[in-house]
């Protein structure tokens, strides 16, 4: 069997095609669109998110003044044009190349070739609530940082660099990909892993992480980008539109390679061996074990709760968060973590759905175990987090403690109770066996990720506030009635679940 | 006419999804001890009726009592009546054989039933495959377990929905002899397939459903051979 690229395929003639098929994709995946209306209105709020983020900073007070929080945000531009980068990298490798115009099992029938494929995964990137917030972040840092005569230059320089640092983040993406997929390449991929993060750990304890961050050629882009139309000018945004071309071009390369390797990580699930353990107990425990094979099972689940358990931890220790700001955590981590699974929950069981179904239970326990294996498998990445997050942040205050223990409940449970109700109103057959598998289409996903992040920011916020006073039995009486808002609304998902022709609808949806 | 209580017994029955009629009009008595092919091409409402008589889909209109319970009131009740191998995998899929096993045994509170798994197992030659995950399987396995899903509580109405789809002729063995067993120790049991030799091999009454829509009831006798295959035939258009 061949495993390397053939040139034949790079072939400008193949290239052309292939660019051809991603047109041909994005017709077919946007004639699928359930409901057009509310797929026009997303589109409206992110051209008008982007629209403003864009402009409306330049307005504001001190906007281009070159000093105070102008200054600031001048001066943090290039890191923050270097964090972009690293969130397109980590995005796209821990998606094990991104998102798929058309899905593995779908896209059997059709000669949709691996640059299309590419070309669809980059396409695809900016569907990610974290991918548009840092955007726009950088869009708006520099709409207030820039003098408003230079902005549109500005403007123009750095929506090049988001789409290079996007193109980057996918070729590092399917470079990672070929490689897991080489012999050993699991152990090399995280062993590669271990070291990254090793160096990082040793940059920041010996404070050389600044240093790092100012060589970094963002600082010599951004300088060229943000003072008007000139020479610098026009030079950086020549060579960031040649770098563009050819990271795209490039792109194709890895992506052939991976392509063609079969993913091991994937097979050394679908091949291992599980050995039998003890009967459950009960029926709750019997579903909740077979809930929690699924999701453990799964690569997508396991890479992304790895990537969102470790991550943000990292950013977090190596920022020093102190225990107040830590509230923004468990938030941001469950919410990604329903974006697993969680958000079209009944997809798990997929086309065995039918036949569990069958058996002689009560659909509340069925909701029940699905339900609380959600909750634990959030529970369990922002645990993860959090302790990473702690390790450099001292004791925390009697105030401090409760605040990010009832913020941590409360979110959990928001984001539980929000999945489930979805799960149950919007089904979707999916199967989740591939790394790039995402339980809902990307555009509802966008709108899941967004609403759990400004569900999960706002609370977050609520209690990062009260962790600052000295009295933490004022945490716990406000985390009451978030409880018991999200218990209620609990119930409703799972009274919607127990409605036998709403449980039907969902059941025959996810089989397929 | 039967003097006998059917143990399956449908009337009217009609399943709509949305603008969708996809079962209009079926009736339906199968007795102990019986099998009853449900014939038809794809579309025609076999396995829309399947599921009802499973208790997973509930009627829209009409009314389906299995062993002695209605589907839409007594469910659970059905459920434990009944063994159920669905038409498209049938499979949680990154769950062991042996899993789904267990899961059927815990929730149905079977006692002693390991030997009869690992006989069922070793009978549609799965037993090498025992604890790997199902998302890995052929086509032809999947289906091979689901009909010892289906089984394994010799259940009082054993339902199997396209068992022999993609499946070897030592899986169609297999389960011509689980219909048998079932059938030999008073059984009800209800195949529905597309492929006619089987269902007459398998089964001793036939039901035709056409469009959502039952258009024929006949011996198994009578759509066998030549003059059956003619027959079927002229039943689809």
């Amino acid at each position: 069997m061949p495993t390397a690229a053939s040139w034949t395929d790079l072939h400008p003639r193949e290239v052309g095609r292939s660019v051809r098929d991603v047109a041909h994709l994005i017709a077919f995946r946007t004639s699928a669109v359930r409901r057009p209306r509310a797929f026009a209105v997303i589109a409206a709020v992110f051209v008008g998110c982007t629209a403003a983020a864009s402009g409306v900073p330049a307005f504001l007070e001190g906007a281009g003044s070159y000093d105070g929080y102008s200054l600031d945000a001048l001066t943090l531009l290039p890191s923050a044009m270097a964090g972009f980068m690293l969130l397109a990298i980590a995005s796209a490798v821990a998606s094990g190349g991104g998102r798929e115009l058309l899905n593995r099992e779908h896209g059997v029938a059709f000669a949709v070739s691996p640059t299309t494929d590419h070309l669809g995964a980059l396409l695809l990137a900016p569907l990610n609530i974290a991918w548009l917030l840092q955007a726009w972040v950088l869009l708006g840092a520099t709409s207030y940082g820039v003098q408003r005569g230079f902005l549109p230059f500005a403007l123009i320089g750095i929506v090049l660099w988001i789409a290079l640092a996007t193109a980057i983040g996918q070729v590092l993406a399917w470079t990672v990909e070929a490689i897991r997929r080489r012999h050993h390449g699991i152990a090399i991929v995280r062993g590669m892993a271990v070291v990254l993060f090793a160096v990082a750990v040793l940059l920041q304890l010996s404070g050389k992480l600044g240093t790092l961050l100012d060589a970094f050629p963002t600082t010599t882009l951004a300088a060229g980008l943000v003072n008007g139309f000139g020479g610098r000018w026009g030079v950086s945004v020549a060579v960031e539109i040649l770098l563009i071309l050819f990271v795209v071009a490039l792109g194709a390369i890895p992506a052939h390679f991976a392509a063609r390797r079969a993913p091991r990580d994937e097979l050394r699930v679908e091949s291992g061996n599980y050995p039998a353990r003890r009967l459950p107990r009960s029926p709750l425990a019997a579903l909740v074990r077979t809930d929690r094979g699924s999701v453990w099972r799964a690569v997508p689940m396991r890479r992304g709760l790895a990537v969102l358990a470790i991550g943000p931890g990292i950013v977090a220790l190596a920022g020093g968060l102190d225990w107040s700001q830590m509230t923004i955590l468990p938030g941001l981590v469950a919410s990604g973590g329903a974006l697993l699974f969680g958000v079209n929950a009944w997809c798990l069981d997929a086309r065995g759905g039918l036949w569990r179904e069958s058996l002689p239970v009560g659909a509340a326990t069925v909701f029940a175990a699905r339900a609380w294996v959600l909750a634990e498998f959030l529970l369990a990445a922002s645990f993860v987090t959090l302790v990473l997050a702690g390790l450099r942040a001292g004791l925390p205050s009697p105030s401090e403690l409760t605040a990010l223990l009832c913020t941590w409940v409360v979110v959990v449970l928001q984001v539980v109770s929000s999945s489930m109700r979805w799960s149950s109103r919007r089904p979707f057959a999916v199967d989740l066996r591939s790394a790039r598998a995402t339980p809902a289409p990307p555009l509802v996903m966008v709108g899941y990720s967004t609403k759990l992040a400004v569900t999960t920011t706002l609370t977050s916020l609520i209690f990062s506030g009260l962790a600052r006073t000295p009295y933490p039995e004022v945490s716990i009486l406000v985390a009451s009635p978030f409880l018991v808002w999200s218990l209620v609304r609990l119930l409703h998902a799972r009274d919607s679940w127990t409605d036998p022709v709403q449980r039907a609808t969902v059941v025959t949806t996810v089989a397929g | 006419m039967d003097s006998r209580v059917p143990v399956v017994d449908v009337k009217s029955l009609h399943v709509r999804f949305g603008q969708v009629e996809a079962v209009a009009g079926v009736d339906l008595a199968a007795y102990a001890g019986n099998s009853t092919a449900l014939l038809g091409r794809n579309g025609a409402g076999k396995s829309t009726t399947m599921r009802v008589l499973a208790g997973v889909v509930p009627p829209t209109a009409g009314s389906a009592i299995v062993a002695g319970y209605d589907v839409r009131t007594h469910p659970l009740e059905v459920k434990r009546a009944v063994g159920y191998c669905p038409d498209v995998g049938g499979l949680v899929p990154r769950a062991t054989p042996w899993e789904h096993l267990q899961l059927s045994a815990r929730l149905r509170r079977l006692d002693n039933w390991e030997d009869r798994a690992r006989d069922l197992l070793e009978r549609f030659e799965l037993g090498d495959v025992a604890h790997r995950v199902t998302t890995g399987f052929s086509h032809g396995m999947g289906r091979r377990l689901s009909v010892c899903l289906a089984a394994l509580h010799e259940p009082q109405v054993l339902l199997l929905d396209e068992p022999f789809a993609g499946v070897d002729p030592i899986g169609v063995e297999a389960t011509l002899d689980v219909v048998n067993d079932a059938r030999s120790r008073g059984a009800c049991v209800l195949v529905s397939t597309h492929l006619r030799e089987l269902a007459v091999e398998a089964c001793s009454s036939v039901l035709v459903l056409r469009g959502g829509a039952q258009v024929a009831t006949a011996t198994a006798g009578d759509m066998a051979g030549e003059e059956g295959a003619r027959a079927y035939r002229s039943l689809l258009d």
